[in-house]
C-alpha cells in the first residue's frame, strides 16, 4: 500500500532562523527514502489555515520583529484550524518561537509576554532578576521514557535508537511547563526550557515544542522518524517504517554527545 | 592637544609589543591596544585625527576584500600613503594597536589615508572617535547569530554608528534590503552599489531586492562574466553627484558576484576621493586576493603539484554563492572544512540554510569533509545530493584531509577548498602560510 503525507511549513518567510528549513528537508527526504508520497505546503501571512488539510505542521523561530509580525495573523487566520487539528492528534513541531507561540504566553521583542494559542500549557517569560543570560550553546537531553518506548514501536523491524536528542539552543525566553504537559526530554548538557529547570521541550498529545533549532531533525533521525510514524498512523493505523541507513546522522549525533556531553 | 602625553604612552606600547614578540606570546596585535584603549581612551582619537582621510568598511561579508581592493586602487596614486589594519584585527583594540605600531616615537603618523575594516558591533563604539569621511557597508547577512543574537540588532548598531558621523559619505550595497535602508532618516550622502537585476536575483538576500535609489545615486555592474579561472569581468555605469560614470571593463581577480560589489565599492570610494575610473580599474586588476578569499596555495612533492584554491565561507550567503561558482567547474574536486570555534559560529545550523542543493548541478569528481564538524557537513550533503559521488569521508583532522586529497589528485589538479574562518587559518598554516605573511 502506498502511503501519503502532507507536511505544512508555517511562515517559512518570517520564521526561518538557524536552519529551521533543515527540518523540512529531512522530513521530506526520509519520506522519499521510505517510499512515502510526501507533499510539502506552506502557509504564510494572510493565508487562512483550513483544518483537516495536513498531517504535520512545522513552525520555526524568527527574529523578534518577525515574531511580532506574525502574532496577529497566527491568532486570526491560523489558530482555529491548528487547534482543531492538534486536538485531533495531528502532529505539530514547534521550535523556539514556534514552541513559544503554541504556549499560553510568549515573549515579545520588547520583553513583554503576549497571549499565544494556549494549546500547550506552558508559559514563557523574559529572563528576570533570577536569570540574566541568554541561553546559547549545544544542548543534549534524554528523551522521556514514554516517548522513547513509543519511538521503538515505529519500525517494521526492531531497531536500536539513541536515547538522546542533540541540538543547539539560542533563546532568551524562559519557558515553564504547566500541568498536563510532559517534558520532551531531560537536559544533560545546556539549558533547555529555562536556565534553572532540568527539562527540554514539551509534549501535549502530538504537539511537540523544543528549543533545539535547526539541527533538531538532521542529527536526530529517530525523532524525525517518530514524527513521521505518528503522522502516518493517524491515517494508516497499521503502518510501520522501514529502517533507513543512518550511519552519517548517528555519527554526527554521537560526536555532539561525546564532545559536549560531559 | 595631548601630543606630549602621547609620547610616553606610545613608547610604552612599543616596548610592550617588542616584549610580547620576544617572549613569543604573539605578534602584539591586541594587548597594547587593549591596555591603552582602556586606560588612555583619548589616544585613538589623537592618533587617527592626524590622518587626513579616514575610510571605514564594515558589513558581514567582504570587509577584507573591499579594504584590500581600495588599498590596491590607492597604490596607483603615487602620493598616497595608506594605513590599514590587518584582517582579524578589526575590533577597537586591534585598530588602536595598528595605529600605535605605525606611529613614530613621538606618536606621529605620516599617512594620507586610513582604510580600516571594522567589525559590525564595534562601529558604534568608535565611530565618533574615528570621524570617518566615508563609511562603506558591504552587506548584512545573518552571521554569527550566536555571538550577537540577531541581525536586526546588527543593523541597528551600524545605523547608530553612521548617525554619529553626520558628514560622512555612505556607500552601501543597493540590492541588500538591510544596507540600502541604513541612512533612511539620516542626512548622509548615500551611494548605492548594485548588480544588474539578472545577476542580483542569484543572491540570497533576506527580503526583496531594493533598487529604489540605484539609478539616481550609485553604480551598477552589468555584463558580468565569470571566467574559467574564476576572475570576473564587468562593466560599470552610474551617476554620482550628478556626474555620469561609465567604465566599459573592470576585472576582479577574486571570484564571484560578491567581489563585484566589493569592486564597485572600491571604485565608488575612489571616485569620492578624486581618483578616476580607469585608474581605479587598473588598481582592481593589480590587487591580489586577500588570504582565503580566492587565493591559491600549492603543495609540491617530488614531481607532483596540486593547487588548492581557498574560498572562505562564513554564512549561508557566502556558502551558497561559492557553490554557485563551482557549478561549472569540470570534474570538481572539493574539500569542505567546517569548524565550530567562536570565530566560525559555534552553531552549525547555518549549513542547513545554505543551498547545498546547488551542487546537484555540478560535475563532482570527489568531495570530502573535514574540520571539527565534518560529520555535520556529511549529513547536509547526504540530504542535498540526489546522486552522491560515492561515500563521503568525514576526516576531522585537516592535516589528514590534505594528505588524502593530495594522494587522490593528479599533478596539475586544482582542489577547491571551502573552509570556515578558523579552518581556513589552520589550512593555510598546514600549507606553510601564516597570517603574518600577508
Amino acid at each position: 500500500m502506498a502511503y501519503a503525507l502532507t507536511l505544512t511549513h508555517l511562515y517559512p518567510d518570517h520564521l526561518n532562523l538557524y536552519g529551521d528549513t533543515g527540518n523540512l528537508i529531512v522530513l521530506r527526504r526520509r519520506c522519499q527514502w521510505m517510499g512515502i508520497d510526501c507533499t510539502v505546503k506552506t502557509l504564510t501571512m494572510g493565508e487562512v489555515a483550513q483544518s483537516g488539510q495536513t498531517d504535520l505542521y512545522f513552525m520555526g523561530g524568527g527574529q523578534d520583529t518577525d515574531q511580532v509580525a506574525v502574532v496577529e495573523d497566527f491568532h486570526q487566520l491560523k489558530s482555529d484550524a491548528i487547534r482543531a487539528d492538534t486536538e485531533a492528534g495531528v502532529v505539530f513541531l514547534g521550535v523556539c518561537g514556534g514552541y513559544q507561540l503554541m504556549g499560553n504566553t510568549f515573549l515579545m521583542g520588547n520583553g513583554e509576554a503576549t497571549p499565544g494559542l494556549g494549546i500547550i500549557n506552558v508559559n514563557t517569560r523574559a529572563p528576570g532578576t533570577d536569570v540574566k543570560q541568554r541561553c546559547i550553546g549545544n544542548l543534549i537531553a534524554e528523551i522521556n521514557s514514554t516517548a522513547y518506548a513509543e519511538m521503538q514501536t515505529m519500525y517494521t523491524t526492531p531497531h536500536a535508537i539513541p536515547r538522546t536528542l542533540v541540538g543547539f539552543e539560542n533563546h532568551s525566553g524562559q519557558t515553564y511547563l504547566g500541568e498536563g504537559v510532559q517534558p520532551l526530554a531531560k537536559t544533560i548538557a545546556g539549558f533547555g526550557n529555562n536556565a534553572t529547570a532540568e527539562y527540554e521541550g514539551a509534549r501535549y498529545k502530538n504537539v511537540f515544542g523544543s528549543y533545539m533549532h535547526g539541527s533538531l531533525l538532521p542529527k536526530n533521525p529517530h525523532f524525525a522518524d517518530y514524527l513521521i510514524g505518528l503522522a502516518l498512523r493517524r491515517r494508516y493505523p497499521e503502518a510501520t517504517l522501514p529502517v533507513l541507513g543512518d550511519t552519517e546522522e548517528l555519527a554526527a549525533h554521537a560526536y555532539v554527545v561525546q564532545r559536549y556531553g560531559a | 592637544m595631548n601630543q606630549l602625553l602621547l609620547i610616553p604612552i606610545v613608547a610604552f606600547a612599543k616596548l610592550l609589543t617588542l616584549a610580547l614578540r620576544l617572549s613569543g606570546r604573539g605578534s602584539g596585535t591586541a594587548l597594547p591596544g587593549y591596555l591603552i584603549g582602556r586606560y588612555f581612551p583619548f589616544v585613538l582619537e589623537a592618533l587617527v585625527s592626524q590622518i587626513p582621510v579616514v575610510v571605514v568598511i564594515t558589513g558581514t561579508n567582504g570587509k577584507t576584500t573591499s579594504q584590500t581592493m581600495l588599498s590596491a586602487v590607492l597604490d596607483q596614486v603615487p602620493e598616497a600613503k595608506v594605513l590599514r589594519n590587518k584582517a582579524g584585527a578589526n575590533l577597537s583594540q586591534g585598530i588602536l594597536s595598528e595605529l600605535l605600531k605605525q606611529s613614530n616615537a613621538l606618536g606621529q603618523l605620516d599617512f594620507t589615508h586610513a582604510v580600516l575594516e571594522i567589525e559590525e558591533a564595534t562601529l558604534p563604539r568608535i565611530a565618533a572617535l574615528l570621524k570617518p569621511d566615508i563609511i562603506a557597508v558591504t552587506n548584512l547577512y545573518r552571521d554569527q547569530l550566536d555571538a550577537y543574537g540577531e541581525i536586526d540588532r546588527t543593523e541597528k548598531l551600524i545605523r547608530d554608528g553612521i548617525a554619529q558621523c553626520p558628514t560622512a559619505a555612505v556607500v552601501v550595497n543597493g540590492d541588500d534590503p538591510r544596507t540600502s535602508r541604513l541612512t533612511q532618516g539620516l542626512g548622509n550622502a548615500t551611494y548605492y552599489m548594485s548588480l544588474a537585476p539578472e545577476y542580483a536575483r542569484f543572491l540570497p538576500y533576506e527580503g526583496k531586492l531594493n533598487r529604489r535609489n540605484v539609478d539616481s545615486q550609485g553604480l551598477e555592474a552589468t555584463n558580468i562574466c565569470i571566467n574559467e579561472d574564476l576572475t570576473t569581468d564587468f562593466s560599470v555605469q552610474g551617476l554620482m553627484n550628478g556626474e555620469a560614470i561609465n567604465l566599459p571593463r573592470a576585472t576582479t581577480v577574486s571570484p564571484g558576484f560578491f567581489h563585484v560589489y566589493n569592486g564597485l565599492t572600491a571604485i565608488a570610494i575612489a571616485h569620492l576621493l578624486g581618483i578616476d575610473g580607469p585608474t581605479a580599474a587598473a588598481g582592481l586588476q593589480a590587487f591580489k586576493p586577500a588570504f582565503g578569499r580566492g587565493e591559491i596555495l600549492t603543495r609540491q612533492q617530488d614531481s607532483k603539484q596540486v593547487n588548492y584554491r581557498l574560498l572562505l565561507i562564513k554564512n549561508p550567503a557566502s556558502f551558497s554563492l561559492s557553490l554557485e561558482l563551482l557549478r561549472n567547474i569540470p570534474a570538481l574536486k572539493l574539500i569542505l572544512a567546517i569548524n565550530d570555534n567562536t570565530a566560525d559560529s559555534k552553531d552549525v545550523s547555518w549549513l542547513w540554510d545554505s543551498e547545498v542543493e546547488r551542487l546537484n548541478q555540478a560535475d563532482i569528481d570527489w568531495v570530502l569533509c573535514t574540520g571539527l564538524r565534518a560529520k555535520d557537513m556529511v549529513v547536509r550533503l547526504k540530504y542535498a545530493l540526489n546522486t552522491p559521488p560515492g561515500p563521503i569521508p568525514a576526516i576531522e583532522s585537516i592535516r589528514q584531509a590534505i594528505d588524502l586529497s593530495f594522494e587522490q589528485s593528479n599533478s596539475g589538479d586544482t582542489v577547491f577548498v571551502l573552509p570556515t574562518y578558523t579552518a581556513m587559518l589552520e589550512f593555510r598554516k598546514l600549507m606553510g602560510k601564516t597570517l603574518d605573511v600577508v
